[in-house]
């Protein structure tokens, strides 16, 4: 049986957490968490802002993205979004907008939750039949485990929604070079796991090949998920070769393997997998 | 029977007991410290992070074990470089110093202040019984080295919010240190003894000042030019040297018309009025945020066939700079990184020839190195011996950003970000390199997973070089190969710079890791061959 390496999926990206207007402002957006409302902020966005700016929060022909990564926007709450939406923004090609007040505060809460993650911008569709999908047709199951089910050898997938943006899942999905850039206006302040699922090809001294996905490597050692489900500890010198190899296991053809309503099916199932947010005690 | 290298260790150890002088260095002492202490951030004057120590050498450094751990409590992303006197140890985080046994890592006192915070810090500074630090809140304290009890706190001059991260430098009675405020970054003088202020040299120029034609306009009030490293200091020359950091409004350059001196600059300023002698402008109207701030190291060397004062930095733009450090002139410049797309080389001034279409734009737009830097802060070192300079590189390119085609000046922040190249070829990656004085490598050691931005590197005359690695591991590479000689894994993330000393006639070798400082020595046995030897 062909073993699949559903490796992208749950790579690690900074999160932005969807937050109310201020401290002391509640949130006047009346669709503020409604995902109903926030996919069809999606719909009217991609009806009426991409003349402009790009579908789905990227960049378009005359204007910037709203959804980019390791960008600081200037207008950052509901209200700073509707108002640049119903009133336009002085002295830029932003033009006031004729949109029905709710779709303006339905756009709004779908922008705030391109800055945020897919749980903030859940798709549309048959959330059921997305699961029958994952588990079946989809084979995601075979590699990905969402809460204690599934395989062992791509990322758990129970949090994705929480951490991957929307458009970072369909990517994951359906581009074949897709790859989770790094902020560059961070660093690192401590050791983590690898996040790359990196597939590799070892050779060892006695000539025996491993093949498997890096959890993580230094200069002198590899800690490595074989095919075979077991963990390999190895040292880099006592190894032949270590080939990297170049693209993701991952399959990425699923706009094509699925019928267009499957597919919207998948991303209504996985962009509700996110587990809950514990309160303080 | 006791062995004469017991009976010297033993000898030795009694007279620290009677004569531990906590942190009583003169000015004489600064200029050429005793090779058992570690008194500078940079070691010595010049920066060149090169100990004369060679009790631990390339025969016996595979030996090395750690000494002793001192977790430093509610510490994080520990970046102060150990300064070493006698045998006493000072570390610092913000607001923070503390005094350790440096044989056994036991803690003698600790100062704190509010504001309590913690995260990064680059370390103190130490002279005439002192310790001197900058704080958070953009005051200079000085302790007493014996005590940690307070002797002078003073407020730096201007409305200076930046964070005084960097340690300072003390010279001819000067305590030394740079900073930024609304207008623009400053380097700035107080007295050593009293903490009465001396000068300021400011980065960005006012009107009727030199430098100022070079922002159009009143583009000069957008400041910037922030100074947040170390600097380095000839005290022949009488001259400070010290980088600076970028123009304000990082990546929007059309608000800005102009070189925007002195900002990304190396600059030499006179010790005792702070006036400047010259400037050389690594990357006028900077667009990438690529500061000057990599440490500016000072050498005596041939360099084509005649002796020289030379000053060498590698800049964060991809450039390995040679200048002449008497007058700044450009002397040679060549790139050391694989891949250096926004300039098609230097003119003879040293001026790039930058490359249409490698500005920052709305839709992203790629360059290599990217803003993160060809290298960046963490210390470089230079080996008398090899005559080679040592460095941590990150190859690798990035996408950069800026807001809006609409940037006005009273917008703030810096109009943007960067994020790493997606493409494989163009991911970034750490490597120590060596390279000489024409700009050639001479070896290369990547270090497996580590990026963005590294530790810094201690050559030393046993002809090991130390280089942390981001992922943790503190290697001992070979001064002359790049080869593997040693490592140990630290078990946290690195980015400090290793020092080196010696008590009781063991050398040390010292790193922070996290929240952690460890201490690394030969086993007595092993001490015992090399002083037979």
């Amino acid at each position: 049986m062909k073993l699949y390496f559903y490796c992208l999926l749950g790579a690690a990206i900074p999160v932005f957490a969807q937050r109310p207007d201020s401290a002391n402002t509640p949130n006047p957006n009346p669709f503020a968490g409604n995902s109903q409302a926030i996919a069809d902020g999606r719909e009217v966005y991609n009806d009426v802002c991409t003349a402009c700016h790009g579908p789905d929060g990227a960049a378009g022909d005359k204007a910037i993205a709203l959804g980019a990564p390791a960008r600081r926007y200037s207008r950052n709450t509901d209200r700073e979004i509707f108002d640049a939406i119903t009133k336009g923004i002085t002295g830029t090609m932003m033009p006031p907008n004729r949109v029905s007040e709710n779709d303006a505060w339905k756009i709004a809460a779908y922008i705030r939750g391109l800055r945020g993650t897919a749980k903030d911008t859940p798709a549309r569709g048959n959330v059921a039949h997305g699961e029958e999908i994952f588990w079946n047709k989809g084979q995601c199951g075979t590699c990905h485990m969402i809460r204690g089910k599934g395989g062992l050898v791509g990322p758990d997938l129970s949090d994705v929604a929480a951490i991957r943006k929307y458009s970072s899942l369909v990517a994951a999905l359906t581009k074949a070079q897709h790859r989770v850039a790094t902020d560059g206006g961070t660093h690192d302040s401590a050791l983590t796991p690898l996040a790359s699922y990196q597939p590799v090809r070892i050779t060892m001294a006695d000539g025996k090949v491993l093949q498997g996905v890096l959890r993580n490597e230094d200069s002198f050692s590899l800690q490595v998920f074989g095919s075979d489900n077991q963990l390999y500890l190895l040292d880099r010198d006592k190894l032949k070769e270590v080939y990297y190899v170049p693209t993701s296991l991952m399959p990425t053809d699923y706009d094509k393997r699925l019928t267009k309503e499957e597919f919207q099916d998948l991303m209504a199932f996985l962009t509700r997998q996110a587990l809950p947010v514990p309160r303080r005690p | 029977m006791i062995s004469s290298v017991r009976r010297a260790l033993l000898a030795a150890s009694f007279s620290c007991a009677f004569a531990c002088s906590a942190g009583a260095q003169n000015y004489q002492d600064l200029i050429k410290p005793n090779p058992n202490n570690w008194l500078h951030y940079n070691g010595t004057y010049d920066s060149q992070r090169h100990s004369l120590l060679k009790q631990i050498d390339t025969g016996n450094v595979a030996n090395l074990k750690a000494e002793w751990i001192y977790h430093m409590t509610g510490a994080v992303d520990l970046e102060a470089v150990p300064i070493v006197v006698d045998g006493v140890m000072y570390i610092s985080q913000w607001n923070r110093v503390e005094a350790l046994d440096a044989r056994t890592g036991r803690l003698i006192w600790q100062y704190m202040r509010q504001p309590f915070t913690k995260g990064w810090q680059r370390g103190v500074a130490v002279y005439n019984g002192k310790i001197y630090i900058g704080t958070v809140d953009s005051a200079l304290i000085a302790l007493d080295a014996k005590t940690g009890n307070l002797i002078w706190e003073s407020k730096t001059v201007g409305e200076g919010y930046r964070m005084l991260g960097a340690a300072p430098l003390i010279a001819k009675g000067k305590v030394i240190v740079g900073g930024s405020g609304k207008s623009g970054g400053w380097v700035q003088a107080f007295d050593a003894e009293t903490g009465k202020y001396a000068w300021t040299w400011n980065v960005i120029p006012k009107p009727g000042e030199k430098g100022v034609e070079t922002w159009e306009g009143d583009s000069w009030k957008l400041g910037g030019g922030p100074i947040w490293a170390t600097g380095s200091f000839d005290a022949e020359l009488n001259i400070l040297y010290w980088g600076t950091g970028q123009p304000g409004v990082d990546f929007v350059g059309e608000i800005r018309p102009g070189d925007n001196l002195f900002t990304d600059c190396i600059v030499a300023l006179d010790i005792d009025t702070g006036k400047m002698k010259w400037y050389f402008q690594n990357t006028p109207h900077d667009v990438h945020d690529w500061d000057s701030e990599e440490t500016p190291v000072l050498i005596d060397a041939m360099f084509k066939g005649q002796m020289r004062k030379l000053l060498i930095q590698a800049n964060r733009n991809g450039y390995f700079y040679i200048l002449d450090r008497t007058n700044g002139k450009f002397l040679q410049g060549t790139p050391f990184v694989s891949q250096l797309t926004w300039s098609r080389g230097l003119t003879e001034d040293g001026r790039p020839i930058v490359v249409a279409g490698s500005a920052p734009t709305v839709e992203g737009s790629r360059v290599c190195p990217s803003t993160a830097g060809a290298t960046n802060w963490p210390s470089p070192a230079y080996s008398p011996d090899t005559k080679l300079f040592y460095l941590v590189v990150q190859e690798g390119c990035g996408i950069t950003y800026k807001a809006s085609n609409n940037f006005t000046a009273g917008q703030s922040g810096s109009g943007t970000g960067y994020i790493e190249s997606p493409i494989d070829q163009e991911n970034w990656q750490l490597h120590v390199r060596a390279l000489d004085l024409t700009g050639k490598t001479v070896w290369s050691y990547k270090q497996v997973s580590s990026k963005h931005y590294g530790p810094g590197l201690l050559s030393t005359a046993g002809g090991v070089l130390f280089a942390g690695e981001q992922q943790g591991q503190f290697t001992a590479l070979d001064s002359t190969t790049g080869k593997v000689l040693w490592h140990f894994n630290t078990g946290g993330l690195i980015t400090a710079g290793p020092s080196t000393y010696s008590v009781n006639g063991k050398q040390y070798v010292v790193i922070g890791s996290y929240a952690n400082y460890i201490a690394f020595a030969l086993p007595d046995a092993v001490i015992r061959d090399a002083a037979a030897k």
